[in-house]
């Protein structure tokens, strides 16, 4: 049995949603199947009121064995560094955050905001948001560089706006099942099983990315997102096309670009006037290539893909 | 004489956000109440200054629960600035998430948020605790885990549709990215199959829906619930006994007036949108409803008012949505008596303050207003009229009403597509105002948009919580959920449950209506972040 707290900061709720999604296992699952006892929860907790603030209580003076601490939403310091702006159980839930992290076996943070600040640390960043150990790229947040949780890990961060719940269940079961030592953590300190290959892995447009033939506008049936609608998935790290969502599809699948949602800089260009569904270009190349690629190498690929470029490439392909 | 107990409730828990209330109570029953919002993340201001379709990525993450509502409203606000021109399967195809949204959101909020307080120990004492504690457990009874994992397959239409749900953006000015082709539509059918034979009738009305669309009034509700063990033992029908067993139909009345922005456009009236001509297009009609003068008269955008006396932002007055300039107050203490709440109080111009969510909807249904084309639906309206006004109980019965309506128009959409004609039509960008609108699951949501320059200049949300949970306005009337806590019985003060089942009653989410109220200009918020 693993005792599991999820708690939510400056969050949409999102990334409980997107949980709620998962199938083998299921959240119940979880729950019947593989030995979490869920001490409470923001959308599912039974208890209210000063309940809930005894059960954190008791977390934090190790009454209750606080095995994993799940936080949603970004860690909330404003106004003037006091987190007043979201408080929880009449106290700043940044304090509650600090003192939960230090007493818990292991610290889960689950989607953007609670990884690096996500959309509310966006500029001007109006509730001076950051995530558990990053603010965007930057090591430290809310819990400094050299945090590490009781297992002696640092936070396991689970990006993406939102997780994927299968990222998540698997994740929570590891670490549940004994089996947190057996995970590798990438420099942003993600796990390397989920976030060393591409966004742009097994995606369906693969072909077209590869003979260069673009979707110039949304709703046509043939091309790749990359050249005109600035889609990130060659340089997101992200197994949406391995790990299909909702069992069905992927944003690119769907005729959607990649955000970058994996990745601590989404949203990308800060959203600037300009910026949004358009690929960034200096001098009608894009100003970022996929992972490894130079300019140079990227316009001898380009020229030598539209030189090879078979006919078909050109006609609609996801017909009726 | 008895004395007055305060009662700090932090958090409240199950509303979707940080909902805490103070409750004072006499005699064992709520004689007073507040309601504080205490988030604030400040989306409005990330907004400004920023690319005009900025929105379509930022709003649907104001709220995990309801992306898609976010994304309508933000896809049509751009529409109506740019004067665009919709395809009719870009509009269905709108629609079609948001349903889908709406149906995910039906069976896991009755399971995981509403329906476990019938398992609190408050009602032990009542004759059907024994079978609700064996269904409605956390994560172990028998309907909340069959409910729970069964809501997650109608957003995977939207996952058709938008590559994931929640957040996803597909939908654009000028219609959707997606292009969806024959096995689209066909999974989609059979998914909508699959959570009708496994979740609608075997467990949720114990009969076909075909049966419980023949119901048409109060009586109608009532023999039905008589008619068969299989409807008096489903899920409902327990639903519906339990509440009236534990008293769920004698508080939680609230103001008795009512708004709904309508929804759903109809996909060959709303192919050049504008602000003006949204009424008349909706299948859904918009309207208020005043119980107690039981009359109904058609929405407005013009109408809506924000009134901060009583939140944390220093302004006068009540403002329309596109003339306000919101400054935030930067220490944000608790005081009862004058600032409490980042929520603002939204009021109607004229009729005050109004409930929003799917009782309004409802009701609005019930009226002979707005074109004779739009739907219509006469039992919600009956039952409140018999019933003597809101409560709980109906509150929560309207919301899952809606169930058959949904699927039924969700399924309309999969015959209409016409999957060769187009899906997008590009639009030319410009500066302008717009407004889009739609019905969350949980009530009336909008979005004023004002681009100049080629960019945000100002973003406004009013969610339907805004509505809902917003503290007291000028004059000192209460806010909606304020009203309605009034007359609640507590039993156990250590545990005040029924304080709970008023706020889940309304569905709050806190998480958008922290949203809708952030500062609205970077400098003002600079002024208070380096105090």
């Amino acid at each position: 049995m693993a005792n599991l707290l999820w708690l939510q900061g400056g969050a949409c709720s999102g990334n409980t949603m997107s949980f709620l999604n998962a199938e083998e296992p299921s959240a119940c699952d979880l729950v019947t199947d593989f030995g979490i006892n869920v001490l409470w929860q923001p959308s599912l907790g039974l208890e209210l009121g000063d309940n809930v603030k005894s059960i954190l209580e008791k977390c934090i003076s190790g009454e209750i064995q606080l095995d994993i601490f799940v936080f949603e939403g970004t860690v909330i310091n404003a106004p003037d560094g006091t987190g007043e702006w979201n408080r929880f159980c009449g106290e700043p839930m940044k304090n509650w955050v600090k003192k939960l992290c230090d007493a818990a076996q292991y610290v889960v943070a689950i989607g953007d905001c609670a990884t690096w600040g996500g959309i509310p640390a966006t500029a001007p960043n109006p509730s001076d948001s950051e995530g558990l150990q990053f603010l965007k790229r930057a090591k430290g947040g809310a819990l400094g560089e050299n945090f590490v949780s009781k297992s002696g890990l640092p936070v396991i961060n689970i990006p993406g706006c939102p997780a994927h719940p299968d990222w998540v269940t698997q994740i929570l079961v590891a670490v549940a099942s004994g089996r947190g030592g057996d995970l590798t953590l990438d420099e942003f300190q993600r796990p390397k099983t989920f976030f060393s290959s591409f966004t742009q892995t097994g995606c369906t447009r693969n072909m077209h990315f590869a003979y260069k033939v673009s979707t110039t506008a949304f709703g046509q049936r043939k091309g790749c997102l990359f050249y005109d609608l600035g889609c990130r998935g060659p340089m997101t790290h992200s197994p949406c096309n391995r790990i299909l969502w909702n069992r069905q599809s992927s944003k690119t699948r769907a005729g959607m670009p990649c955000l970058g949602c994996t990745e601590p800089e989404f949203p990308f260009f800060d959203l600037a006037p300009g910026t949004v569904f358009k690929t960034q270009t200096v001098m009608g190349v894009p100003k970022d290539l996929p992972t490894g690629v130079d300019k140079k190498g990227y316009m001898k690929l380009t020229a030598a893909a539209k030189n090879a470029s078979p006919a078909w490439a050109e006609e609609d392909i996801f017909v009726v | 004489m008895s004395a007055i107990q305060t009662l700090d409730i932090s958090p409240v828990g199950r509303v979707e956000g940080d909902l805490d209330v103070r409750v004072d109570i006499e005699n064992g029953v709520v004689t007073n109440a507040w309601t504080n919002a205490e988030m604030f993340r400040g989306f409005e201001v990330i907004l400004k200054d920023k690319d005009p379709q900025a929105g379509l990525v930022v709003t649907p993450r104001a709220c995990g629960i309801c992306g898609a509502s976010h994304l309508t409203c933000a896809a049509w606000a751009l529409d109506t600035a740019w004067g665009t021109t919709v395809p009719r399967n870009a509009i269905l195809a709108r629609n079609l998430g948001q349903l889908v949204e709406s149906l995910q959101s039906l069976p896991r909020h009755h399971y995981g948020l509403f329906m476990i307080d019938f398992t609190n120990q408050n009602y032990a004492g009542s004759q059907y605790f024994e079978e609700a504690v064996k269904r409605y457990s956390p994560f172990t009874g028998t309907s909340y885990e069959a409910g729970v994992t069964i809501s997650g397959r109608p957003v995977e239409i939207y996952a058709l549709l938008g590559g994931q749900w929640p957040h996803s953006s597909y939908m654009v000015p000028g219609g959707v990215m997606c292009s969806p082709t024959l096995t689209d539509v066909t999974r989609a059918v059979s998914i909508l199959e699959h959570f009708r034979r496994n979740w609608i009738e075997p467990l949720w009305f114990g009969c076909s829906m075909e049966r419980y669309e023949e119901i048409q009034s109060y009586d109608d509700f009532i023999a039905w619930l008589d008619e068969r063990p299989e409807h008096a033992n489903s899920d409902l029908g327990l639903y519906w006994r339990m509440a009236m067993d534990i008293g769920l139909d004698k508080y939680g009345r609230g103001h008795a007036k009512f708004v709904t922005w309508g929804y759903l456009p109809h996909e060959d009236k709303y192919q050049n949108p504008t602000i003006d001509g949204r009424n008349a297009s909706v299948i859904m009609k918009s309207g208020v409803y005043d119980g107690a003068a039981d009359t109904h008269t058609l929405m407005d955008q013009a109408f809506t008012r924000e009134d901060v006396t009583h939140a944390w932002y220093d302004e006068v007055g009540g403002a329309h949505p596109f003339d306000r300039v919101t400054n935030p107050v930067g220490k944000n203490p608790i005081d009862p008596d004058g600032k409490y709440s980042w929520s603002t109080a939204v009021r109607h111009s004229e009729s005050g303050r109004l409930e929003a969510g799917p009782l309004a909807r409802q009701l609005v249904a019930g009226g002979s207003h707005g074109e004779a084309w739009q739907h219509t639906d006469p039992l919600i309206l009956d039952m409140y009229r018999k019933m003597g006004g809101p409560s709980i109980a109906l509150r929560h019965f309207a919301r899952m009403h809606e169930l058959c309506k949904l699927y039924r128009e969700a399924e309309r959409i999969l015959r209409e597509f016409k999957l060769n004609d187009e899906w997008y039509i590009k639009p030319t960008e410009k500066d302008g105002q717009g407004w889009g609108a739609t019905e969350a699951i949980r009530g009336a949501l909008c979005h004023w948009i004002d681009v100049q320059d080629g960019k945000i200049k100002n973003y406004q949300i009013i969610a339907p919580t805004t509505w809902n949970v917003g503290p007291r306005a000028t004059d000192g009337e209460r806010g909606p959920i304020e009203e309605a806590l009034i007359g609640t019985p507590i039993q156990n003060p250590a545990d005040p449950v029924e304080v709970g089942h008023v706020c889940r009653s309304y569905d709050s989410c806190l998480v958008c209506t922290v949203h809708a109220h952030d500062a609205k200009t970077g400098e003002e918020l600079a002024r208070f972040r380096t105090a």
